[in-house]
């Protein structure tokens, strides 16, 4: 696997289809790699435990510098990239995927290759079972109990933004938190901005997060924001019909209406 | 010392002028007298001071009045954000937070018996203007005086009203001037950038000192004038901006490479600045 | 000497706790060891580094530095604001997060004095943990420090009898001061945690002050995506941010952490910004650890804890670009 990954990615840089590789190194915690020579390949690795989205690099100002780019691509990245597209934000023709899932390399994939790949093989991607439990167990509790329970959570957020940089889909150039006038959100490390802060996070993804799970694994105060994740995206798939990332073309439900919309919370 | 460092002065708003559009000058009366004696006792030309609004925040910009009127302080400025905006929204009689002075000042005692040059663009006379009054308030101790102040229209020049009295004013000589096509009819200044009207006016650089303040471009432009003219780098001296929150060495955002705005400036000779990296400005 | 059980350590944060000192101590916190005020019954994890340091405690995440009691019409009076420094003991503090007080005592009184840092400073008595165990990530011994160093210290806890107990040593009279609440015993301190020099940092020092320009930036930053964890978790990083905060009533004006790495950190309200991509932050990062803080200070802005590489989910890791400075300048 990790054979045809090196070729395929030295071939697209031969053929200049690539002038960036972005991938994943061997070395312990397995960081970002960024290669622009063929025989500098060999480095390349994968495998789950590579927990990166690299499609967030995309947004990158020196990483879009330097297009074409090709990404080692997950499955998630691969709906990421969708996502990107879907919202104007990957130039198309400018970035390919080297896609990946678990232990098998699947090829190169353009945007509109990828979307048909998922389509056609991964068709209903979701949230793993056990999170889904997880979701499910909070569920069971009263909202004062899931509001206790979150509190204790988002206190020991530190407002790094861990989560924010590792995630594709925040790619604003000035991010909701950081607009001052007003101030919408608190900046301090506190109670309520800093619950403010991860539920407008997790909001904003809905319908939109791909579950790549990067953003949890960003977090050094181990934050379980996939729970969060997960729980939107079963609602934003529920009430919406929305399953991001498969169509390049798809208006994100966060950003759309339809008169066909559930109106029915306006009384 | 007093070691609670973001607990401010209080100052209020006595008269507040317009100089250009979205530039106000306000003049401001210490609440306490004691905080008065306390920022006249450490004030010096060229320092700066945090202005703020409770509930916005503070903002970073210098005293534009001489330490030789102590009763009060002026500061103009200029509405970009949203500090400067509540600022301006303030009106006479409301008070303000202030903490400073902070930085570095203009040496003017080391300047005595010397002819002095100052040339501003824009919005940067303020900066200049405390300088030029503290000059005057102690005109005997310096040679010639000469103000070259450009702005892009006729309506972007700031203290109009002070302009008028340093061109009536027998012992200085006062340039102004504004861009090709900013000129209204009734103009009796010069028109032209400010390098080039420097230039025709071919000031001496024979034990005179140059007081540089504007946009990064008129700087840029202005500086090979001065070398052309024969001006030392240690005799070029100019304010530098950078955001700042601390105004006192620790919040760490105002360095432009080893060197901090706030503590080590914000007044430099341009030989100080050609050692600092020209990629961290 | 004076030794502690290591399965009966909870028993000096009691006594201590009950001696009146409020007590921080890396606690368990679902799987995450954080460094945290100790409250009685809990577990203090002594065998991980916390993903927090001291430097919580001293300088906190946010803080209240000036308040004004709002009212009609834009009117306002200034309300003073109390000091929050309570008697603290911070138990099994890293090596290298005790030495990192010395860098930030610097930052905080040079010239100016920050009054509410000396006070929870001279409130605290910090009683490290040396180290028997090290990780891939730990460098201290390549900034001056060592695994059982004492820089910061008022006392230190030294493992001894293979882990199962620390003979405890008072360094200062704030840690003399403790010596009651520790019995008389005997043990053999176990060897302190073996590490290699990565690099030296005054050729580092000297790279950087040499090669602002160099194109080694823009390839080194390449992987940095500009969060604040690093700076988050550093036991030395102090920049901060000052925020107001309102309702109806009041106003507060609060210190808040902030980092280089973020690409709002330096930007102008003009919108110019003197740093306006990754590779100019991390730059940044870098020279004020190894260039700007020791030329100032006469002291490094780094201890080597390693949390910045242990926790960025990119990779990035300071030891490493250090190496690399360093074979730069040969």
């Amino acid at each position: 696997m990790m054979k045809a990954l090196r070729q395929e990615a030295a071939k697209l840089l031969q053929e200049k289809r690539a002038a960036l590789i972005i991938g994943f190194a061997e070395r312990e915690g397995h960081p970002a790699l960024f290669i622009s020579k063929p025989e500098d390949c060999e480095r390349l690795f994968y495998d789950v435990s590579c927990r990166q989205n690299l499609a967030a690099y995309l947004s990158k100002p020196e990483v879009s510098a330097r297009r074409p780019v090709a990404i080692v691509a997950s499955l998630a990245a691969l709906r990421s990239l969708v996502v990107l597209t879907a919202e104007s934000q990957a130039a198309p023709g400018q970035v390919l995927a080297l896609a990946v899932d678990k232990d098998a390399f699947l090829g190169t994939f353009d945007v509109a290759g990828a979307a048909e790949l998922l389509r056609s093989k991964y068709p209903d991607l979701g949230p793993e079972k056990a999170l889904l439990e997880r979701v499910g167990e909070l569920s069971k509790k009263s909202v004062v109990e899931r509001a206790a329970f979150w509190a204790e959570e988002f206190a020991k957020c530190t407002r790094c933004y861990a989560c924010r940089a590792a995630c594709p889909g925040c790619y604003c150039a000035r991010c909701i938190v950081e607009k001052n006038a007003p101030q919408w959100v608190s900046t301090a490390a506190l109670g309520h901005g800093n619950y403010s802060w991860n539920i407008m996070r997790a909001f904003h993804q809905s319908g939109r997060c791909t579950l790549c799970g990067a953003c949890e694994a960003a977090c050094p105060q181990g934050l379980p924001l996939m729970v969060l994740n997960a729980a939107l995206d079963r609602e934003a798939l529920e009430e919406f019909g929305a399953r991001p990332g498969y169509d390049p073309e798809g208006k994100p439900v966060i950003g759309s209406w339809s008169a066909e919309d559930d109106h029915s919370y306006m009384r | 010392m007093n070691d609670d460092l973001y607990k401010p002065f209080l100052l209020r708003i006595e008269t507040a002028r317009d100089e250009a559009p979205d530039v106000r000058t306000f003049r401001l009366k210490f609440a306490d007298e004691g905080e008065r004696v306390e920022f006249f006792r450490r004030y010096r030309v060229g320092m700066f001071g945090l202005y703020g609004v409770p509930g916005e925040g503070e903002s970073t910009f210098c005293v534009a009045s001489p330490p030789t009127r102590e009763g009060y302080i002026e500061c103009t400025f200029r509405k970009v954000g949203r500090v400067t905006q509540a600022l301006q929204d303030l009106e006479v009689g409301q008070a303000l937070t202030f903490r400073g002075p902070y930085g570095s000042h203009f040496p003017i005692d080391s300047w005595k018996g010397r002819d002095l040059l100052f040339i501003a663009g824009g919005i940067a006379l303020p900066p200049m203007r405390s300088v030029i009054w503290n000059i005057l308030d102690r005109r005997a101790e310096f040679g010639k005086v000469t103000v070259v102040y450009g702005a892009r229209t006729t309506a972007d020049l700031v203290y109009k009203h002070e302009l008028a009295e340093w061109a009536a004013r027998p012992d200085m000589t006062l340039v102004t001037t504004v861009d090709p096509g900013g000129q209204t009819p009734d103009w009796k200044g010069k028109v032209g950038f400010v390098p080039v009207v420097l230039k025709e006016l071919n000031p001496a650089a024979k034990n005179c000192v140059a007081v540089l303040c504007g946009p990064p471009i008129m700087i840029k432009l202005t500086l090979p004038v001065l070398s052309a003219l024969g001006f030392s780098p240690k005799d070029i001296y100019t304010t530098l901006e950078n955001r700042m929150k601390c105004g006192v060495g620790k919040c760490g955002r105002c360095n432009v490479g080893g060197v901090y705005v706030c503590k080590d400036g914000p007044v430099f000779t341009l030989d100080e600045l050609s050692r600092l990296p020209a990629g961290d400005m | 000497m004076k030794t502690i059980e290591i399965g009966r350590f909870s028993d000096l944060a009691q006594a201590l706790s009950t001696a009146g000192y409020r007590v921080a101590a890396p606690v368990d916190d679902g799987g995450v060891v954080r460094f945290k005020e100790w409250t009685k019954g809990r577990e203090i994890a002594l065998g991980a580094v916390p993903v927090d340091s001291v430097k919580d405690f001293l300088f906190p995440r946010s803080e209240v530095v000036a308040r004004f009691a709002l009212e009609e019409a834009g009117a306002f009076t200034p309300v003073p604001v109390e000091r929050f420094a309570p008697k603290t003991v911070a138990l099994g503090v890293r090596p290298c997060d005790a030495a990192a007080l010395a860098a930030l005592d610097a930052v905080f009184n040079w010239d100016y004095r920050d009054g509410s840092y000396n006070a929870r400073r001279a409130a605290t008595t910090v009683v490290s943990l040396a180290c028997a165990k090290a990780d891939a990530h730990c460098f201290c011994i390549s900034v001056g420090g060592a695994p059982d160093g004492t820089a910061g210290a008022d006392a230190i806890l030294r493992p001894a009898d293979g882990g199962s107990k620390l003979v405890f040593e008072a360094l200062s009279d704030k840690g003399r001061l403790l010596e009651a609440m520790v019995s008389d015993g005997q043990a053999v301190p176990d060897a302190p945690a073996a590490l290699k020099k990565r690099f030296d940092p005054a050729a580092v020092g000297r790279w950087l002050a040499a090669n602002f320009e160099s194109p080694f930036w823009k390839e080194a930053a390449l992987a940095c995506l500009g969060c604040g964890a690093c700076a988050y978790a550093c036991p030395v990083c102090h920049c901060f941010d000052l925020q107001d905060e309102s309702d109806r009533k009041e106003c507060r004006r609060l210190r808040n952490w902030d980092s280089c790495g973020f690409g709002l950190f330096t930007l102008h309200a003009s919108g110019h910004n003197p740093r306006p991509d990754q590779s100019a932050r991390w730059r940044q990062r870098v020279m004020h650890k190894f260039s700007i803080y020791p030329q100032k200070f006469k002291t490094l802005a780094c201890t080597g804890c390693g949390r910045c590489a242990r926790l960025c989910q990119a990779g990035m890791a300071i030891a490493e670009t250090c190496e690399r400075i360093e074979a730069l300048g040969r």
